[in-house]
């Protein structure tokens, strides 16, 4: 109990000495993860309302594909780009493994059907009668979907607070495409893997209060955007 | 010369095969008040969805002030009319913001439409709520909002689905006031759907029915689809046989005249051929008469004056009998 104590109190002076080894590896994470859901948004969005608004055979089997994604294991993720971007694999040339973009590209695929699969349940949900109204209103086709997203901006927001979420907790993709360089490709997961196995308890347990802290942030951020919005 | 607003040819709309709405040839002139009358499930809304070009029809031609609306150009005339649904939705923002959508759809510089929506909020009386958000109004207070947006656009043509039946009863004689001055000004054309026959006619210049999709031009209360059979003389609305004289051709619609059915207690000894026992369910007052409402199997209204209502003693609930001549029926088509 004494050393987990000490351990603890050990962290919270790092984390209060603003250390600038924990604090890089904390930038990198946020950086990674931020550029992974703006890429997975930005594309999943128009997507998704696409997807919601038309009819097409195999819909239905290819929201049940993106259900199963949204659970895929982060490391067969990790596993596959590795396949992909190693030197041998069909991607290799472009010498991307252990390299943030190949951290930023595993974590889309890991996040595309989580942002996809909610933007298209809250097109599915929302009001019939937001389009027909816009429709009245004399809005084009673009303006019909801006307005679409704008009364459906909780559901998307929840999508994108889940999509980081998932990307800056996830250790397989980082570990795997990333390779835990430090100074380069090190996030807060993975130095909590490798600071734990060296002994460095209190190192990971600092990243640990961090992370939990990047995350109450986040949902704070969101339950006052509700509040503000409602 | 009046210019015709819509010009309306071969217009129709099937829904699963099935013509929900089916024009041969119909004009609403400029500056016109128009009111389409017609029961749950005659084709009033999406007629309406067609004037304001929020549907595409299966066929014919649409004329809107002169010029032929086509499924690409569909978007363009959409602007020019206002359109306010039975159910209206507010955007999840504030009332003044659900105001000026529109125009800002339509790039009014935020000056004018600022100017614009303060001018119907006060016209309206909406000043209280103009910065309150949408989940905070009542249903009442929400049709006014959405009245105002679409008035916000000072549109060619305003079309109103069943403005009456769903506003409050406080709103719906302001709402009569308001639609009433804008016919004053005879600058837009005003289109509305009602179930109320004797307020459309009140309101409107012209009262039209729309029966299974077909327009009658005629105003007609009593209206009733159905099967005639020639061997029976007998015409099944599906609920009721009303007895008429041989008719020359097939029978689709018939009308009876309201103020040819008469009111009793008892069922008549007469030569009336039509007799139906029923229940009063709905009695109103209009001016010098009243209109009673009769649940025979089919709903019947029936006008009689004041005294002879008092004679009758009857009141809501009442039982009673109704009786009309075979020549009180008027084929329809």
């Amino acid at each position: 109990m004494n050393y987990f104590a000490q351990s603890f109190a050990d962290a919270i002076q790092l984390i209060l000495k603003l250390d600038y080894e924990l604090y890089f590896v904390v930038w990198t994470s946020l950086k990674i993860s931020l550029l992974s859901v703006i890429i997975a948004s930005v594309l999943c969005m128009p997507l998704g309302l696409l997807i919601a608004s038309s009819k097409f055979p195999g819909k239905a089997i290819l929201q049940s594909i993106l259900n199963t994604l949204m659970a895929l294991p982060t490391v067969v993720v990790g596993l596959l780009m590795f396949g992909l971007l190693g030197r041998q694999g069909p991607l290799g040339a472009w010498g991307l493994l252990y390299t943030q973009t190949a951290i930023v590209m595993g974590q889309c695929i890991l996040i595309i059907p989580i942002v996809l699969n909610m933007v298209i349940s809250a097109a599915n949900t929302a009001d019939p009668r937001v389009r027909s109204t816009s429709i009245a209103l004399g809005a084009d086709r673009f303006q019909q979907n801006l307005i679409f997203i704008n009364e459906v901006r909780f559901a998307m927001l929840a999508a994108i607070v889940a999509a980081f979420g998932r990307a800056i907790g996830e250790v397989g993709v980082a570990m795997m495409l990333g390779g835990n360089i430090q100074g380069f490709t090190r996030t807060m997961t993975t130095a909590i893997a490798l600071e734990t196995s060296k002994g460095e308890f209190e190192f990971a347990l600092a990243l640990g209060v961090l992370l939990l802290l990047v995350a109450f942030i986040v949902n704070v951020f969101l339950e006052k955007f509700q509040i503000l919005n409602k | 010369m009046t210019t015709a607003a819509y010009e309306i040819d071969r217009l129709s709309f099937k829904y699963h095969d099935t013509d929900i709405v089916d024009i041969d040839h119909y004009l609403i002139n400029e500056g016109e008040t128009l009111a389409l009358v017609g029961p749950n499930g005659s084709g009033k809304s999406t007629l309406l969805n067609l004037l304001s070009f929020l549907s595409v029809p299966a066929a014919g031609e649409v004329r809107f002030f002169g010029e032929i609306v086509r499924q690409n150009t569909q978007p363009d005339f959409r602007r020019r009319v206002g359109y306010l649904q039975q159910h209206p939705y507010l955007f999840n923002t504030t009332v003044i913001e659900n105001i000026e959508l529109g125009l800002k759809l339509r790039n009014v510089n935020r000056q004018l439409r600022h100017a614009r929506a303060q001018n119907i909020i006060e016209q309206l009386n909406l000043g209280m709520l103009a910065n309150k958000r949408a989940h905070e109004l009542s249903g009442g207070e929400i049709q006014k909002v959405a009245l105002a947006r679409a008035l916000v656009l000072e549109p060619e043509v305003l079309i109103f689905d069943e403005p009456f039946t769903y506003l409050d009863k406080s709103f719906a004689s302001e709402f009569e006031k308001l639609l009433l001055s804008i016919q004053e000004n005879r600058t837009q054309t005003i289109i509305f759907s009602s179930h109320d026959h004797l307020r459309a006619q009140l309101i409107a210049d012209r009262v039209c029915c729309i029966h299974h999709g077909k327009l009658i031009e005629e105003s007609h209360v009593n209206l009733f689809h159905g099967k005639y059979s020639r061997e029976q003389g007998i015409f099944y609305t599906g609920n009721i046989n009303i007895k008429i004289s041989e008719v020359p051709d097939d029978v689709d619609i018939i009308a009876i005249e309201p103020t040819q059915i008469v009111l009793s207690m008892t069922e008549l000894d007469s030569s009336m051929r039509n007799r139906f026992r029923g229940e009063i369910v709905a009695l109103n007052a209009r001016n010098d008469h009243i209109e009673v409402t009769v649940h025979t199997g089919e709903k019947f209204q029936v006008i009689i004056t004041r005294s002879a209502l008092d004679e009758l003693a009857v009141t809501i609930g009442s039982p009673v009998w109704i009786s009309f001549k075979s020549s009180a029926i008027r084929i329809l088509s």
